[in-house]
């Protein structure tokens, strides 16, 4: 429950004057569309005239079945001759000029009870609705240049008389843009209605919502889109036509000084409807960045993770000896140990087979790493030989 | 009434959104940004919003911000700032007034780039000589 703020009432020429309402605390009541949603469907319903067939369409022959044996079907026919009409099918619903399948009927439950506290919850989430201004324009209306929403008007709007003066008041509101779009919605309704006298359609304009009809009626009743009620019956189909909420509500200073006693506050119920009270919200803030950024929530907080951690490729240890030295640091040394006792087991080799040939081994590490052909300790073997052993070795 | 709870009310029902066969729902309000159904650029639900739009007269770019102040009062809600020097001027005093001066951050790339978009499409259109395709 927010602090109600302070509405500065506007004179019929567009201008502040000096004095302001406090807001009704309807205005704060919370909003729940799907509530205004299905009580206004249910109240739409409540409009309707009954339509139904005939009792007796359908029936109004002697029509009885032929029975087996005619080579027909076991329809009731027509019975009598001497017209088209006689054997046909009747009465079946499949049948040509036979009843219908379910026959309306008048006693249909045409209208819906709603609970008074639903009703009333209703109307004081559409009446709240109608002061965000962002919910007023979302359904439609140009309020772009409006002083201030919600809007409220001195009492001397109600002794209008004459629809050019209201007029005029709207152009300095400038409301007459919102006038200048509903003109432009008329047209003719799509489907049946044309031939049912709902020829002509237009889109819903402000609502002028009076305390005292001194004339206020008359002046702005010609006027297109322009609906008006009396503060004592507001009526939810006005309020949120369409079952949506967040129609462009014009209040007159006294109607809306009258929201209070009607409505009630919290701390105060209401003076004109017994034992009501103004609905209690669910949530005392819905603010979230709010509430996010409370104390309360802050503190149970744990520091945010600045940190992105992406995804590792799993390289094998088996063949990436970097990776393998991660998991077993010993494996670089049995590497090292591995690869000097191969040398070492090399060079003893070598050294074996130079002593089964006759030849000088050349330490290949002084020699400065690559492996010279060996000095024959005897008799220099001829180059051919020398050759052969070099093919030798490097096939080995 | 908190941002949240009116985005709650308007995400899905409202005059001035665009449901068609794209993925991503938009919305018609003449404050978004980038004209996205979302909650961040909803330009009828925050408190302070941030627009960008092209001049009436064609040359140069207005940066519309919202009066925190007066929500309420829709002909004073919104400060227009003209911005008709040349393109790099424009676009670092948006991202100025918005970075800097901490005026909604988060969209200030979407300022941006809207910004840059409109005065591309403000140049004059040049065209580009086919280089000898038609040989006959």
């Amino acid at each position: 429950m927010a602090c109600r703020p302070l509405v500065s009432v506007y004179s019929e020429k567009g201008e502040a004057t000096g004095t302001s309402v406090k807001m009704p605390a309807v205005f704060q009541a919370p909003i729940r569309p799907d509530i205004v949603g299905s009580v206004h469907m249910d109240m739409m319903k409540n409009g309707r005239q009954p339509y139904a067939v005939s009792a007796k369409a359908g029936h109004q022959t002697s029509a009885e079945s032929w029975g087996t044996g005619r080579a027909v079907a076991r329809i009731p026919r027509v019975s009598g001759g001497g017209t088209n009409r006689s054997g046909q099918g009747a009465f079946g619903n499949m049948c040509r000029h036979g009843r219908m399948f379910a026959p309306t009927k008048t006693w249909r439950r045409w209208h819906r009870r709603i609970n008074v506290n639903q009703r009333r919850y209703a109307i004081c989430s559409a009446i709240a609705a109608t002061g965000i201004p962002a919910l007023v324009m979302a359904k439609g209306h140009c309020i772009e240049e409006v002083p201030e929403i919600p809007l409220v008007l001195t009492d001397k709007v109600q002794t209008l008389t004459k629809t050019k003066e209201a007029v005029g008041v709207l152009r300095k509101l400038k409301l007459w843009r919102e006038i200048e779009k509903v003109k432009s919605t008329r047209r003719f309704r799509a489907g049946k209605g044309k031939m049912r006298n709902r020829r002509r359609i237009q889109r819903r304009g402000p609502v002028v919502i009076y305390n005292q009809d001194n004339g206020i009626c008359r002046a702005f009743r010609n006027i297109p889109g322009v609906t008006l009620i009396n503060v004592d019956r507001l009526n939810l189909l006005k309020i949120a036509p369409g079952g949506h909420v967040g129609r462009l509500c014009i209040w007159t200073e006294s109607a809306f000084k009258k929201l209070d006693s009607i409505y009630g506050t919290w701390k105060k119920a209401s003076e004109q409807k017994t034992d009501y009270n103004l609905p209690m919200p669910k949530m005392t803030n819905c603010d979230l960045s709010r509430l996010l950024r409370s104390d309360e929530i802050q503190k149970a907080l744990r520091p945010p993770k600045k940190q992105v951690t992406r995804r590792v490729l799993k390289r094998n240890p088996l063949k990436n000896l970097s990776v393998l030295a991660k998991l077993n640091p010993y494996a670089v040394v049995e590497k090292k140990l591995a690869k000097l006792v191969e040398k070492q087991q090399k060079k003893k080799r070598q050294e074996l087979q130079d002593a089964k040939r006759g030849l000088a081994t050349v330490d290949a590490a002084a020699s400065g790493g690559k492996s010279r052909p060996r000095k024959p300790v005897t008799k220099a073997p001829p180059a051919k030989e020398k050759k052969e052993k070099k093919e030798k070795k490097e096939k080995k | 009434m908190s941002a949240d709870l009116q985005w709650m009310i308007l995400r899905n029902n409202s005059s001035l959104l665009v449901k068609r066969k794209a993925v991503r729902s938009f919305s018609r309000e003449p404050n978004n940004l980038k004209g996205l159904n979302s909650f961040r650029f909803n330009g009828l639900v925050h408190r302070k919003t941030v627009a960008v739009e092209p001049k009436t007269d064609g040359k140069g770019v207005v940066l519309v911000l919202r009066n925190s102040k007066s929500t309420r009062k829709p002909s004073k809600n919104y400060t227009r700032i003209e911005l008709k020097r040349d393109a790099r001027k424009t676009l670092s005093t948006i991202r100025k007034v918005i970075g800097e001066g901490n005026y909604r951050r988060d969209l200030k790339m979407a300022a941006v780039r809207r910004a840059s978009a409109i005065i591309r499409s403000q140049k004059p259109v040049v065209v580009k000589k086919t280089r000898g395709k038609k040989k006959e």
